[in-house]
């Protein structure tokens, strides 16, 4: 094992424990004390930052740009889109509203597509130009603002479309989502996805390669959105050639303790990372230290560092 | 089993997915009334869904076995008029609230009574283990509930919204936010005796963005319900109940429940908590919460078993029914109604 990323899910509010203790914790960090907690992590073992595309992190990449601390190995793995701040667009304009929105945006990302004047047109002549133009207009203002020596590792789709593609067998979009990120960014493809088995299966079934791309799914020991069993996915593992799959969730958000985590995670074979929050300078010393010592390099089966040129 | 689905905001697209992922279940066909959300659809979805705008032309093409309702909520009813003047026998899945008002889900019920099929509206924190492991601790544990108050809180309504959710008789907080709470208050109490309310607009002209709601039962037991969409820091929709009964409290939210025993009745007051992830719930396909697979699944089993499914229109009914009340009692000013 290569990776130790830290998660941000501290950072923008999110708690699986009770979303009491996440309003909490955003109202106590602030964007400086946040690179703190970065920097702790990055000097006690953490090789990245996952992150989702939400307005806090350009804050928290253009910090990190001016503290300078960050070295020419640390990774990037943005997870797009933000899902939650879409589906409250969603609430306050309705589902037509949300497209309108977003569409126009992209019309002012790219003026001299006049395509966009009509967005009916896009979507009926060019479905997939319309959301890698989308993905790069969601990706610029986080790449402008990523700190020179971090690396952009991996692009990931949110588990949400992820998934959602998943549900209706649409492998077509996913390999689109692919293609462009190996070709415009080239760094790995990610997907985040509680369906890592399903994922694998639409994969091969399409005659689509895993090879070069980062799968982001829970792991924990009580089979928390583990679908559809803690076994089966487990069991997926090992057929994973070169496997790039980071582990999230190893904690079952917050239930276990990070003994607990690392007792099962050494059990796992193939896996290429793990993805773990933190929210306090402290914390960050005591789980990336611990993760460094007790996981690092033990499972490593020597996947390929797809993706890794700098940008 | 072909499904169709009806509606394709993100709850349209939350079942497509789940159901179209579970056994022997295919969506087979979709339908969007907007020209523009359509056209994406055709682009976007697989081949073999086929999108159509209308509701009457895809039935009788489509022939499906069950088709879902997620649309807005001032349509539901006339959709499923539609739908079951049509297909006396579909089963129709529609998601919550059932109708705008009690009045029209009466309609859905009459229609669904002479129905066959399976009939469902989308009440899915019923399928929730944390809520189902609360009510199994309200019956074991608390012991004659005194008083309850509750709350459901997010930031969905900062500004003025454009949406439905924002018209006069499409939407409020109480249509768009509170059914869930109130259905399971409903779920663990029955339908309260009386009711006083008051309510308050914020940002939206049309409809209320906050209600406070005084309940009484049966059994003497009373509680208040808070319901606001616009208080600011909910990166999500909150919800929280608590239980006080002679034997202690009850705290119950989406990520957890946990019963407090009462000192005086030999506990050390320390209490037990039951979070999410104690819950062993696989489901075989995961999209969000684990609740959505499992109603669906509770739909397409009460198709193929010709059993009546949790929860259906005439439970659903009765949330209308309720909502109706509160706002009825608002308008008045809030004097006690029975």
């Amino acid at each position: 094992m290569k990776t130790l990323l830290i998660g941000d899910n501290s950072f923008i509010g999110v708690s699986h424990l009770s979303q009491e203790r996440a309003r909490e914790r955003t109202e106590r960090l602030d964007v400086k004390s946040i690179v703190e907690i970065i920097e702790t992590a990055v000097s006690c073992g953490a090789t990245g930052y996952t992150f989702s595309t939400h307005p806090v992190n350009l804050q928290i990449l253009s910090a990190l740009q001016d503290s300078g601390k960050i070295e020419s190995t640390f990774g990037l793995y943005p997870v797009l889109p933000y899902a939650q701040g879409y589906v409250r667009l969603a609430n306050e304009k309705g589902m037509r509203g949300l497209v309108d929105e977003t569409l126009s945006r992209l019309s002012l990302l790219d003026r001299t597509k006049a395509i966009f004047d009509s967005g009916i047109s896009a979507l009926r002549l060019d479905p997939l130009g319309v959301m890698k133009t989308y993905l790069d207009m969601e990706l610029k203002s986080y790449l402008n603002a990523k700190t020179r020596n971090a690396r952009l590792r991996s692009v990931l789709l949110h588990e949400v479309i992820t998934d959602l593609c998943l549900g209706l067998r649409d492998a077509h979009l996913l390999d689109a989502f692919a293609q462009h990120i190996r070709e415009k960014y080239h760094a790995s493809p990610g997907f985040v996805t509680y369906n890592i088995v399903r994922f694998v299966e639409l994969f091969r079934k399409a005659g689509l390669t895993t090879n070069d791309v980062v799968i982001m799914a829970p792991f924990n020991s009580v089979g928390y959105q583990m679908s559809p069993s803690k076994h089966s996915c487990e069991a997926c593992l090992p057929s994973l050639s070169e496997s790039n799959v980071i582990a999230m969730s190893i904690m079952a958000g917050g239930y276990l303790k990070l003994d607990e985590a690392i007792d099962y995670i050494r059990t796992l074979p193939n896996l290429s990372g793990i993805a773990v929050g933190v929210s306090s300078k402290e914390h960050a010393r005591n789980t990336f230290t611990r993760l460094r010592d007790g996981v690092l390099g033990r499972t490593d089966t020597g996947a390929s560092q797809a993706g890794q040129r700098k940008i | 089993m072909n499904i169709s689905v009806i509606g394709l905001g993100k709850m349209g697209l939350l079942h497509a997915a789940i159901v179209n992922s579970l056994p022997d279940a295919n969506v087979t066909s979709v339908c969007e009334k907007d020209l523009f959300l359509s056209s994406a659809a055709r682009a976007v979805l697989p081949k073999n869904i086929t999108v159509y705008r209308d509701v009457k032309k895809m039935i009788p093409e489509e022939r499906p076995d069950a088709v879902f309702v997620t649309t807005p909520i001032d349509t539901h009813v006339s959709i499923v008029e539609d739908l079951l003047k049509t297909e006396t026998n579909l089963s129709v899945f529609v998601e919550k609230p059932l109708a705008v008002s009690h009045e029209q889900a009466r309609i859905a019920c009459e229609l669904a009574s002479r129905s066959r099929g399976a009939h469902m509206v989308g009440f899915q924190k019923r399928y929730s283990p944390v809520f189902q492991k609360a009510q199994e601790l309200l019956k074991e544990a608390v012991d004659a509930p005194l008083f309850f108050r509750a709350y459901c809180l997010s930031s969905d309504v900062l500004r003025e919204g454009s949406a439905w959710r924002s018209k006069k008789g499409s939407g409020g907080v109480l249509l768009d936010s509170a059914p869930h709470l109130l259905d399971i208050l409903i779920w663990f109490f029955g339908e309260p005796t009386s009711v006083m309310a008051v309510k308050k607009h914020v940002y939206s002209h049309e409809v209320e963005d906050y209600v406070h709601a005084i309940l009484s039962f049966e059994s003497g037991l009373q509680g208040h319900v808070d319901a606001c969409w616009s208080v600011s820091n909910y990166r999500l929709p909150e919800f929280l109940l608590e239980i006080h009964g002679r034997n202690g409290m009850l705290t119950v939210t989406d990520d957890f429940v946990k019963f407090t025993p009462g000192k005086q009745t030999g506990g050390n007051g320390g209490g037990q908590t039951y979070h999410r992830q104690s819950f062993h719930t696989p489901v075989p396909f995961l999209l969000t919460d684990p609740e959505y697979t499992l109603e669906d699944t509770a739909f397409l089993d009460a198709i193929r078993t010709r059993t009546t499914p949790e929860t259906n229109f005439v439970q659903a009914a009765k949330v209308n029914a309720l909502i109706d009340r509160i706002l009825e009692n608002a308008e008045q000013g809030g004097h006690k109604s029975r």
